[in-house]
């Protein structure tokens, strides 16, 4: 009984390279044997197929060069084996999904016609392949999308799928079926020309072709990872599938209950997939079937990877492009690292011969009962002396150095005093600049927030701390006392819009007469403002909806007075102007109350000349309008 | 602890495995690349104080007994993290051993008829001006040019070092967090792995980017070991700190393993890659195990994960791992406070 199934099988085996060929050979989009079924007596079933039609994904992936014969086979394999995850259902999804090369929004609506042809049975007479076997003849038939239902039951499928002329013919036990989308006329050369010189006789000069199963790996990935690019757009392609599920509804009375409704949890295992994908032991596998594949052809296999990589990305967090950009970037950076890497390290492929022959070996070979056995439980902490050289010898070290303060470092400056290298400079300089930026930063932050003249990093950080906590404090007490507030300020706004509308005439017209206005007035006027508090402000804004921008100009000292409405980056903007006005800026104060922004800037002009007022207003009020 | 335990007692007996019993715990260790001095092997203690030993120690062939030379040790300021001879097979260049710990130190060892003794030839410090650089925590001497140490350290950097000219090549803020190895891959190319648990890789010729080619899938565990596989660019492994897994990464293929090894029963504490063969490597652990993977077959999914192919049981936990690149028959191992070297 098993000899006979082997038998079948290799008969099987060999039909298949004959479609295979047959199909190719004329062209059409597929082949079909339908074989004696062995459940249902006089029935027929799926025995093979091959598919020779248009294939979705292919564009995208198929940069390696495969042979044809490969690719037809391969495909065919991967629909099959499609079909039957489908039709599995529910066992062992996790496991069982990356073995399904494809998933069904991969398909074209040719391949779904194929790939539903599987789950069809025909008893003798019934449907086109029934009829033939029944008839033991040639049918040939044109528009087969457009037959009814009676004669040709999948014409719906047929229909979606474009395939126009079906041809079917009785072949050893069972009937040959080919497909194609053209509109052929009936030729019965053709179907002559098919039995004679591919399903028999010349079986033997057959060119082999090959059933390699790392390629066939392979595919397995290109199309893992264009999966994930199918999510991502993947309303049409969906949409297809679910016109075939349709079709399976309406024609369903010979097919396997609840195929469209597993279809669905298919999609949905998709995205599990992608979502473990970083660690799921699938992807482990499925990397590793790359590693083959890239033996041929590396150059293009790296990308593919890269694909995958900011896919994922793209799976996590939406905000692709910038993602893209910098990962292409980056692709491209680390793609030629790859290629110098691997370009001049000859690869010594030497292969499993680490023992040595003639000598014993002080291993034995491994068994996982002595290993379980010899396993002593280990006490203390693992890793414990890789742990302590990591962490605890640079303590020793630092706490040496603690102890051992100047001296030492002096002694170690005597010992050797490197230098920078010429190739290192590149380096220095762009650390340089970093360094720079930074210190350029903690200055503005030095300035934004009071300090008790103290410039070094650390005090400028805790004053900055301490600023931060107190502008807390206040907003807390400012929101307690707003409904008051509130009140209070509409009596006073009256008086403050006086000021405030003097104040913004004033530095322009009087600077320009007297350069060398005491400081000690405009000081008055910025306790006037001070004195209004946030509140008014508020409600005058709020009111007039008009930023303002004063300033003040007594030789190299300026005061700049500003309000607008708050947005995210006004500060940073703010100083960024004064600074490009030339003007060094030394305290700062701003606050930020209900969507107001207003910030004090006491600055000093770095230049001989200042620029003048009306110019830095204007700067300014620039800076703040944008908004 | 007692090392003799019988299982390995048994192994001794019938194979050649030979021991050396060093007065202090053994941590760092390596062999000797040079043609003259095969079985040569320098061992470091790991004494939490600040003077500790670094020994040069000899396999005698004849007698089968390893012998420490006593002119050959000398003291070490705090545990080196590393110790490692100078790649020269051809012995073109003056004997050198280079130590990490504070700082990289270049050791010339003389062994000559005129006098047997090692001096300090050069300290690479690389605290030139009053800013702190961390101690670190390992580094890699490259095979390819070995005018350049690379080294990892507990500051977030790693340095290249010029060794003759005895110059900072470059240094690089190399992760987020602590380095804790780094590893050549090439001429320029080093990886570095470190406690933001990402293995990232590095071109000097642009030193802007690097690329990470890992993480850890916990974020923030750390990795703790590295090893590049010399025979086959494609490959690297890598620890991570209280798993018993080791991680083969393919450099190609960045983000996910191309197999993990778990047949250790604790957690591993050191990898190394055959120096002879492109698909072999060897990792030792907390479980007492030396274990030899083949992983010529890493492409096919294994039920249930790969199995290695050899293994060997020590009297404690191994600590180091060290295969010889100019006999590759021999690995050594040390544990407790012994240094074992075992026929393949």
């Amino acid at each position: 009984m098993a000899g006979g199934d082997q038998d079948q099988k290799r008969v099987l085996e060999k039909l298949r390279k004959q479609l295979a060929l047959a199909v190719r050979s004329i062209q059409w989009s597929y082949g079909i044997f339908w074989s004696i079924s062995a459940k249902k007596h006089g029935a027929l079933e799926w025995g093979d197929g091959y598919y020779n039609g248009d294939i979705k994904t292919r564009k995208t992936v198929q940069t390696v060069e495969v042979d044809t014969d490969q690719l037809g086979l391969q495909r065919s394999d991967q629909l099959r084996e499609l079909y039957e995850s489908l039709s599995l259902g529910e066992v062992i999804p996790q496991p069982k999904r990356p073995t399904a090369a494809l998933s069904p929004e991969d398909l074209t609506d040719a391949e779904w016609y194929f790939l539903v042809c599987m789950s069809f049975v025909f008893n003798v007479g019934q449907g086109l392949p029934g009829k033939t076997l029944a008839k033991n003849g040639t049918v040939w038939l044109r528009n087969a999308h457009r037959a009814d239902t009676k004669v040709f039951s999948r014409s719906l499928l047929a229909k979606s799928a474009s395939i126009k002329t079906i041809v079917c013919f009785p072949h050893l036990d069972g009937v040959v079926e080919l497909g194609t989308t053209e509109l052929v006329p009936e030729d019965r050369n053709l179907v002559q020309h098919v039995k004679t010189s591919f399903l028999e006789g010349l079986s033997e000069d057959f060119p082999d072709v090959p059933t390699n199963s790392t390629d066939l790996d392979c595919e397995v990935l290109d199309h893992a990872i264009t999966d994930c690019g199918d999510v991502e757009v993947s309303s049409p392609e969906s949409s297809s599938g679910d016109f075939a599920d349709n079709l399976l509804r309406e024609e369903s009375n010979n097919l396997i209950d609840d195929i469209d409704k597993e279809a669905s949890q298919m999609m949905s295992w998709q995205f599990k997939d992608e979502a473990n994908s970083n660690n799921g032991p699938n992807n482990s596998t499925s990397s590793s079937d790359c590693v083959s594949q890239t033996r041929e052809n590396h150059a293009t296999a790296v990308p593919f990877s890269d694909v995958k990589i900011h896919e994922n990305q793209e799976c996590n967090n939406s905000n692709n492009n910038n993602n893209n950009n910098n990962n292409n970037n980056n692709n491209v950076h680390y793609e030629s690292v790859l290629s110098s890497l691997l370009k001049s390290s000859s690869q010594l492929m030497l292969g499993p011969h680490v023992r040595n022959g003639n000598k014993e070996s002080s291993f034995t070979g491994w068994d996982i009962i002595s290993c379980c056995k010899t396993h002593t439980t280990t006490v203390g902490a693992p890793q414990s002396l890789l742990k302590k050289v990591l962490f605890e010898v640079g303590k020793m070290h630092e706490s040496y150095r603690i102890e051992n303060g100047k001296k030492d470092e002096k002694n170690e400056e005597e010992i050797s005093k490197p230098e920078v290298d010429e190739v290192d400079r590149n380096h220095v300089l762009s650390e340089r600049k970093r360094r720079e930026k930074i210190n350029e930063r903690f200055m503005i932050l030095g300035s934004l927030v009071p300090s008790g003249g103290k410039a070094d990093k650390v005090s400028i950080l805790d004053h900055t701390i301490e600023y931060l906590r107190g502008l807390e404090r206040k907003v807390e007490e400012l929101e307690s006392n707003k409904e008051s507030t509130e009140v209070e300020s509409t009596t006073q706004s009256k008086s403050h819009d006086a000021i405030e509308r003097t104040s913004d005439n004033y530095g322009p017209t009087k600077t320009d007469n007297s350069n060398k206005r005491p400081l000690t007035n405009s000081k008055r006027k910025a306790c006037d403002l001070d004195k209004t508090g946030p509140a008014n402000r508020r409600v005058r804004l709020k009111d007039s909806s008009t930023d303002s921008v004063t300033i003040k100009i007594s030789d190299k000292d300026v005061l700049i007075e500003l309000r607008c409405i708050w947005r995210e980056s006004v500060l940073s903007e703010v100083m960024e102007a004064v600074n490009k006005l030339n003007l060094h800026s030394q305290t700062v104060q701003s606050s930020n109350s209900d969507g107001i922004f207003s910030m004090s800037i006491k600055a000093k002009c770095k230049g001989v000349k200042s620029a003048s007022p009306s110019v830095m207003r204007q700067a300014l009020q620039k800076v703040i309008r944008k908004c | 602890m007692d090392p003799n335990l019988e299982g390995s007692d048994e192994q001794q007996r019938r194979s050649e495995i030979y021991t050396y019993e060093a007065p202090w715990h053994i941590y760092a260790m390596n062999w000797s690349v040079r043609k003259d001095k095969k079985y040569r092997l320098a061992i470091s203690s790991l004494l939490e104080q600040y003077p500790n030993r670094v020994e040069i120690v000899q396999l005698d062939d004849s007698t089968g007994e390893i012998r420490s030379d006593p002119p050959l040790s000398f003291d070490h300021p705090y545990p080196p993290t590393k110790l490692i001879f100078i790649p020269d097979k051809e012995c073109q260049r003056p004997d050198l051993l280079a130590s990490s710990s504070d700082f990289i130190r270049l050791w010339q060892i003389s062994d000559s008829d005129n006098g047997r003794r090692v001096e300090l030839k050069s300290l690479l410090n690389n605290n030139r001006n009053s800013e702190f650089s961390g101690p670190l925590t390992s580094f890699d001497w490259n095979e390819a040019e070995p005018r350049r140490i690379g080294t990892s350290s507990i500051d977030t950097t790693c340095t290249i070092w010029d060794i003759e000219k005895e110059v900072v090549d470059t240094q690089l803020i190399a992760h987020d967090k602590e380095v804790y190895d780094i590893a050549w891959g090439g001429v320029g190319v080093f990886a570095s792995v470190s406690a933001d648990g990402s293995v990232r890789v590095f071109d000097l010729r642009d030193k802007e980017h690097s690329t990470i080619i890992y993480e850890s899938s916990e974020p923030d565990t750390p990795l703790v070991r590295l090893g590049w596989n010399k025979q086959d660019p494609r490959y690297m492994a890598t620890i991570i700190m209280d798993t018993s897994k080791v991680v083969v990464l393919d450099i190609r293929f960045p983000t996910l393993p191309v197999v993990e090894l778990q047949r250790h029963q604790a957690s591993v504490n050191a990898i190394a890659w055959a120096p002879h063969s492109s698909c072999h490597i060897c990792t030792a652990g907390d479980d007492s195990q030396a274990l030899i993977w083949d992983l010529s077959t890493m492409g096919q999914p294994v039920e249930g994960g790969l199995d290695p192919i050899l293994a060997y049981t020590a009297g404690a936990e191994i600590e180091q791992l060290q295969w010889s690149s100019s006999q590759p028959d021999w690995v050594a191992i040390a544990f407790s406070n012994k240094l074992q070297i075992l026929r393949v």
